[in-house]
């Protein structure tokens, strides 16, 4: 990290996380608050770099975080690429859309970011995460034209890397002590989460925070990894952080407590805060222009998944604070807990990264820029079929 | 005498050969062998009426007592057929005796003969060779011949735990199929037709009747016949006349008419800009055989190219060459494949066989493979040979690269899908097989070309309905209506 960044985020928020500052939840700090933009976005077309650039203006300019850095974005692309709500494609429901990705790549570049890396841990496969997205049906040259040095990588295993990079969560963590992960996470100096506004059926919510559960690779957190060492390719999903039936291989840092709950409502807020403390988001980017309400894949045949169109693109500096937007925004309370919408079976991942000194959750400290809420706002709970 | 290309077999379990096998295997079971004795009867041959079904498989020989009263048994059913223009093929399963036997059964009226392996004889009737299909003797392979050992198609049952499918290699449900299985057949003897015999899962009721139009999709979509074999309980329905049991048998015939009706699709070639080469005989036909396989389970479309001949001229129409067998290129075959390589394209293999003096670089993504950069070309050769077939259909799709895909399937399920193309290459067909036992819903086909129009067949309905063409992704998309078994785009291109 340099001053510029620093420049940047000071203008924005109190600290950015575990690499600058120790959480509040020791500290006795009040957990710091960021601004957030929102913009009015239509369609996914030309006006999409526009309202994107106009949001980072809002923020404090991108050229100031970005010039002359490495800056890594985390995808939203969970599941397989061939799995669609109804026929619309990915982009449309489960997955930040790729004019977004493009519109970002493209500003990012302008701003004079030195080097883009595209980041997804592709599911259960090490294939380049460019393979991974034309199978959706994706163009990633058009990535690569969209700015000078684009690159991809798959870090759902070693990737490109020598090694893991380890994070360990400051103070000690809620659910592991640290995580061990693919180094293009440690080896960036500007770390993005760009997410799609979607529910989650185990989280509550997928937005900028619980995407970052998604760098967590499966080589050390998927459900059949070895004892030891990580294995050399993912297997399977990530159910070791769902159920907390074993533990991850002995190289990886281990968990907090061996008795911890064995409810994934409990445990994957738990990795997520921990994550996001561990791994600070610098730039927290949210696609609502169009996506789905019901869950965060399309349940086939269910009838509870269904496409929506609330036409929103959110960003801001601190995570916390741009979910509780966000929640906001979907006709969320973000002071909700377990047992109230849309955490009816799981704890808030917002008050758990609130409470680990990430950022309020409290909208009253949040500076909102561009479109009021109330403005924006859209029921995602309405749009739930009546049979769901 | 000739076999007939145009034949929809039936396998027609009857006479006292069928009964002695089922006193064996089920001696409680009267009802069926009261079935089988009705099915002897001319007048059972009435249930065939409206189908396509014009070839009967009857046991004529087993090398036991009962061959002479079953060739009895068999007369009046073979006279009454011929008068109803059906023509029979005699299954014999004993070497004894051959030619006498088979001489009678000309006398009888029967058309052809099948029998196990190679025909080295010369019969008094055409001969229908049969193979284990691991071990098919391409050369003495008949105009029509036959292959056991084939799977039921659908999804596999040992990979289910109560309602919940346990994945494959694919981490997708695992899915029998026996499609590649007729791509190499038709590929390494293109004049020729191949017959799969199935044998049916074991049950006690009746096989639901989608199963049986999966088989016929299965065989059929892929240019091979299945020699149609019903389960003892649909037999006995069918001939008591039972409302549920003929009204499968109708659905029954009218896939196999569905398919007759398009027999244009079977002259049409398969499209793939890889082409797997093996003589996919002996020690090289597990691999082989697998990989095709499991390259069908990632869609991907391929090309079949016996070692043997392959490769006598300029390569032409192929972006990748993937050699499976250890046996190295003739010299001849070895300078092809050099100035495919030069021009751009891509040779996967176990051995390093291209110029001297060049130094291989390394995919941190691809372990185990050594990249040779010869001119515009790669080389890639797997460094300790290949032994997966998973691993190596993997390799080979990642090598080719998804960009080459000339097809993609959403919500795939357990879908999967053919690709080939007219001979004027105005139109391709993409033939589509549901292995799953409930319906296709939201499947959305892609494929790689500009389309102009697309029109979609299946077998409930006589009349095509239009379909979207969605331009996505350089090429096309389109949206298929929920469907159960199979059903075929045939899409117009853009030339």
């Amino acid at each position: 990290m340099n001053s510029s960044r620093r420049q940047f985020l000071g203008a924005m928020t109190l600290a950015a996380g575990a690499y600058v500052a120790p959480p509040s939840m020791l500290s006795a700090q009040p957990a710091p608050a960021g601004r957030v933009a929102v913009g009015l976005c239509s369609e996914y077309d030309r006006q999409v770099v526009d309202v994107l650039s106009n949001m980072f203006d809002q923020l404090g300019g991108l050229e100031k975080l970005v010039r002359g850095k490495t800056v890594a974005i985390k995808l939203n692309l969970g599941g397989t690429p061939t799995l669609r709500l109804k026929y619309l494609q990915p982009g449309m429901t489960t997955w930040a859309h790729p004019q977004v990705v493009g519109a970002l790549v493209h500003l990012l570049g302008r701003a004079g970011a030195q080097r883009i890396r595209l980041l997804e841990s592709a599911w259960l496969t090490t294939e380049p995460l460019q393979e991974f997205m034309i199978g959706a049906g994706w163009i990633p040259r058009d990535f690569e034209s969209a700015a000078k040095r684009v690159e991809f990588e798959n870090t759902n295993y070693l990737g490109s890397g020598k090694a893991y990079a380890r994070f360990m969560v400051p103070h000690g963590g809620l659910l592991f002590t640290g995580y061990d992960l693919n180094e293009s996470y440690r080896d960036c100096d500007v770390f993005i989460s760009l997410a799609k506004l979607k529910e989650h059926r185990t989280a509550g919510v997928t937005l900028s925070m619980k995407n970052c559960f998604g760098i967590t690779p499966c080589t050390i957190y998927g459900q059949d990894v070895p004892e030891d060492e990580p294995s050399l390719i993912p297997t399977g999903g990530r159910y070791l952080l769902h159920s907390g039936k074993r533990q991850p291989p002995k190289s990886a840092p281990p968990a907090v407590d061996l008795n911890a709950p064995k409810d994934d409502g409990y445990r994957v807020p738990r990795v997520v805060a921990d994550l996001v403390a561990a791994r600070p988001i610098d730039l927290a980017i949210v696609d609502g222009i169009y996506t789905m309400a019901g869950g965060e894949t399309p349940a086939q045949g269910t009838g509870v998944s269904v496409a929506i169109h609330p036409g929103l693109l959110i960003a801001g500096t601190n995570c916390v604070s741009t979910d509780a937007a966000c929640m906001a925004l979907m006709g969320f309370d973000p002071m909700a807990d377990r047992g109230t919408p849309p955490f009816e079976k799981c704890d808030s991942t917002l008050r758990l990264a609130e409470q680990l000194g990430v950022g309020t959750r409290d909208l009253s400290r949040v500076d909102i820029a561009g479109t009021p809420i109330a403005k924006a706002r859209f029921d995602f709970r309405a749009a739930w079929p009546r049979s769901a | 005498m000739s076999l007939n290309a145009k034949w929809v077999p039936m396998r027609w379990p009857c006479g006292p050969i069928e009964v002695a096998r089922i006193s064996k295997s089920r001696p409680a079971d009267s009802v069926l062998r009261k079935t089988v004795e009705g099915w002897t009867q001319p007048t059972s041959l009435q249930l065939l009426k409206g189908t396509p079904i014009n070839c009967l498989v009857v046991d004529w020989a087993s090398g036991t007592a009962d061959d002479e009263s079953q060739q009895r048994a068999l007369k009046p059913l073979i006279e009454a057929g011929r008068e109803l223009g059906l023509s029979f093929v005699g299954k014999v399963a004993t070497s004894e005796n051959l030619a006498a036997i088979v001489t009678a059964g000309r006398a009888a009226g029967l058309e052809a003969v099948m029998i196990d392996g190679p025909a080295n004889h010369s019969l008094d009737l055409p001969v229908i060779s049969g193979f284990a299909r691991d071990s098919v003797d391409w050369d003495a392979a008949t105009d029509i011949f036959s292959a056991t050992g084939n799977v039921w198609p659908g999804v596999a049952l040992q990979t289910m735990k109560g309602d919940t499918g346990v994945g494959g290699p694919t981490g997708e449900p695992w899915m029998d199929s026996n499609g590649w299985f007729a791509l190499l057949a038709r590929q390494m003897v293109p004049q020729r037709s191949v017959w799969l015999e199935i044998d049916l899962p074991e049950s006690s009721e009746a096989l639901p009747v989608e199963s049986y139009c999966r088989a016929i999709a299965d065989s059929r979509a892929y240019g091979s016949h299945w020699v149609l074999t019903l389960d003892g309980a649909m037999r006995t329905g069918m001939l008591n006349g039972n409302p549920k049991d003929l009204s499968a048998w109708k659905s029954i015939g009218e896939t196999l008419s569905f398919f007759e009706e398009h027999a244009e699709w079977a002259a049409c070639k398969p499209m793939g800009i890889l082409a797997v080469v093996s003589d996919f005989k002996g020690p090289n036909s597990f691999l082989s055989g697998e990989t095709l396989n499991l390259l069908s389970r990632r869609h991907v479309q391929y090309q079949v190219l016996d070692r043997r001949l392959a490769l006598a001229g300029p390569v032409t129409g192929l972006k990748a060459v993937l050699w499976t067998d250890d046996d190295p290129p003739t010299s001849e075959q070895h300078r092809n494949l050099l100035d495919f390589v030069e021009q751009g394209g891509l040779t996967i293999a176990p051995k390093y066989w291209g110029p001297a003096g060049v130094v291989p670089r390394h995919e941190y993504w691809l372990p185990g493979y050594d990249i040779y950069d010869v001119s515009k070309g790669r080389i890639a050769v797997a460094s300790e040979g290949f032994s997966d077939p998973f691993q190596l259909a993997r390799d080979a799709h990642l090598l080719v690269g998804r960009e080459n895909d000339l097809a993609r399937l959403f919500n795939v399920g357990t879908t999967n899908c053919f690709t080939s193309i007219g001979p004027d290459h105005r139109k391709e067909i993409v033939q589509v097989v549901n292995y799953a036992s409930h319906s296709s819903t939201y499947l959305a086909v892609w494929v790689s070309l500009n389309a102009h129009g697309a029109r979609l067949w299946s077998p409930d309905s006589k009349k095509p309905r239009s379909l979207e063409c969605v331009s996505e992704s350089g090429g096309t998309s389109f949206e298929l209506p929920e469907f159960y078994v199979n059903c075929a785009i045939e899409i117009e291109r853009e030339v």
